[in-house]
């Protein structure tokens, strides 16, 4: 166990690493220039050349590189050009409004898509559970600022209950949450009826059956419990996707996380600040895919105990 | 025979018409038979002859809304063609199932006590866990599972096929049952473990009365445990009758044609498990 974390742990710095170092390279050879978004159109051209030069820009590709790396060790990711402070910093004072806004959707989620997945497969291939395909599918194929706009419409302007914008109060987390959880809704309870239908299918489930086991129990316990490593793989999967940053949803309702954060420094061209939140978000989401990985040997006993008797 | 003055299991003209893609198909075609105490009956015939869906169809465990089922099929008095509702009271009761595939009948995430604790439960409400675990050991060591306090914190997939089909015998009388269902019970098994099994079946028959119908292609099988045997074919009865007269002077070609497909059977007196044999033989 302790060699499987060893390597796993070994695994997940290297592709931290191959990330930042991507993006690293990906930001300088987008176009734009981080000095001219910073000195605004009326600088001169010697304006320019003095903030690059501040910026440390002027060198070559690969000193900034090898600036960049040896900084990363320290664990400085330099001063973002924006805020005039550390990146690092910037990009960790807003982190915990992403995974608020992040734990927040997917408990959402999972507390309405498992339910409604589980109602999906007991009735599967009925007119009812078309019904509720149909509202799940159109939730996710709705584009997130069109939800979240029209959500905003009617529960903080028509029926003014709700904040709009920004997380002043609990209630805030309402609808970025809500509208978040449309767009997951579809996905999960989809998965829960597939996995489900399987699991009802089986043949231990008849067998239960057979023996007087109620169906609730034969659903809630046997059923769920044997599709648990999917579901939990796919909920992972989904958490570490809204950790990098729901950029539109967070935008939309003025949300202080890090997806509006990654907006206004790809538009400022502010390095720093994006390597840093790539670095953060990165490490974020693969200890979440660590963490699920860690839980197969829990739910199942068959990857705790090997496959041989 | 006295049983059958009350069976425990009493089918007329049942009917069973399956709804697949390819439109409905009549699976059982008026087939009529009863199972009294003590007794074994076996229903036997080639795949899709409509044998095991006869034993779903009585125990009501085939797909809902696309089973149709038609006559009557009294367990233990209930008719639980008439009355689905029937059919949940007497299983885990009055009757219990051996299903096919030992490998794929437990839930593999659950340990084994927990599957079996549950059954006993389901049986007595009242029953605390450590009573339950108490009598679970037991009934594991009735079916022949060494050391069953140790085994009662395991998973299926720690077992042989051979000895979960014992667990599964064992959570089958957790219900204490006057009527085992037992669907094809040893087809699944390597020759030699299948005879332990058999064994066990009717060593636990004698001991407790309860009354078998037995599924099976195999003669040798059917031969060894029945007292009297139906053979299918297409959804009806071809031929019906004892055990002994049906594997010695059988009188349906089709029959016929089964037996011939069984390699050398010996006398009944040859078999490993001749102790048993009487069963059919003595009534």
């Amino acid at each position: 166990m302790s060699r499987y974390l060893a390597r796993r742990l070994g695994q997940s710095l290297l592709t931290v690493f191959l990330t930042v170092s991507t993006v690293f390279v990906l930001v300088r050879l987008a176009p734009g220039d981080p000095a001219a978004a910073y000195a605004g159109p009326t600088a001169t051209s010697a304006d320019l050349a003095r903030i690059r030069e501040e910026f440390g820009l002027g060198e070559p590709l690969i000193t900034q590189y090898g600036i960049f790396l040896r900084d990363l060790l320290t664990g400085d990711l330099g001063t973002s050009y924006s805020f005039h402070s550390s990146a690092l910093d910037v990009v960790l004072e807003r982190m915990p409004y992403t995974i608020t806004l992040s734990v927040a959707a997917i408990a959402v989620t999972v507390a309405v898509a498992v339910p409604l997945g589980v109602w999906m497969a007991r009735r599967a291939d009925t007119k009812r559970e078309l019904g509720a395909n149909v509202l799940t599918i159109a939730g996710q194929s709705m584009p997130d600022f069109w939800t979240g706009v029209m959500l905003l419409t009617v529960f903080a302007v028509l029926l003014p209950v709700l904040p709009a914008s920004g997380f002043t109060s609990w209630s805030g987390l309402i609808l970025p949450t809500v509208t978040v959880a449309i767009l997951q809704l579809a996905l999960v309870s989809r998965l829960v009826r597939r996995e489900m239908t399987t699991a009802l299918a089986s043949p231990y489930i008849t067998v239960a059956r057979s023996r007087g086991v109620s169906e609730r129990a034969l659903t809630w316990r046997y059923a769920l419990a044997n599709s648990a490593v999917p579901l939990v793989t796919a909920v992972g999967t989904r958490f570490a996707a809204l950790l990098n940053g729901v950029v539109v949803v967070e935008v939309v309702f003025g949300w202080p996380g890090v997806g509006s954060l990654v907006v206004r420094a790809l538009e400022t061209r502010d390095y720093p600040l994006i390597q840093a939140t790539v670095l953060v978000t990165a490490t974020l989401a693969i200890l979440v895919q660590l963490l699920v990985d860690l839980a197969y040997p829990l739910l199942d006993p068959r990857v705790r105990l090997g496959k041989a008797a | 025979m006295a049983e059958d003055a009350s069976p425990l299991l009493e089918v007329e003209d049942l009917q069973i018409e399956l709804v697949t893609h390819r439109g409905v198909v009549r699976a059982v075609d008026g087939v009529s038979f009863t199972v009294g105490q003590g007794e074994t009956v076996t229903l036997i015939g080639e795949s899709g002859s409509g044998k095991s869906t006869t034993a779903m169809g009585v125990l009501r465990l085939l797909p809902e809304g696309l089973a149709v089922l038609s006559g009557t099929a009294r367990v233990g008095g209930e008719d639980v063609v008439a009355d689905p509702e029937a059919a949940r009271r007497v299983r885990g009761r009055t009757v219990s199932l051996i299903p096919q595939d030992p490998m794929t009948a437990l839930s593999p995430v659950h340990t084994i006590g927990r599957q079996l604790g549950d059954a006993l439960r389901l049986r007595h409400p009242g029953l605390s866990r450590a009573e339950a675990r108490e009598r679970g050991t037991r009934l594991l060591d009735q079916v022949r599972i060494s050391e069953p306090g140790t085994r009662w914190k395991t998973y299926p997939h720690q077992f042989s096929g051979g000895m979960l089909q014992r667990i599964l015998i064992a959570i089958a009388l957790a219900a204490e049952p006057r009527l085992l269902v037992a669907d094809e019970p040893t087809s699944a098994l390597d020759a030699t473990v299948q005879a332990g099994v058999l064994d066990l079946l009717l060593d636990l028959q004698e001991r407790t009365g309860v009354g078998m119908l037995m599924i099976t292609h195999d003669l040798g099988v059917a031969r060894l445990v029945s007292d009297r045997i139906h053979v299918m074919k297409e959804g009806r009865f071809v031929e019906s009758g004892p055990a002994e007269r049906i594997v010695e002077r059988p009188t349906h070609p089709y029959t016929r044609t089964l037996l011939a497909a069984v390699p050398a059977l010996g006398p009944w007196d040859e078999d490993g498990l001749a102790d048993h044999t009487p069963l059919g033989a003595a009534r």
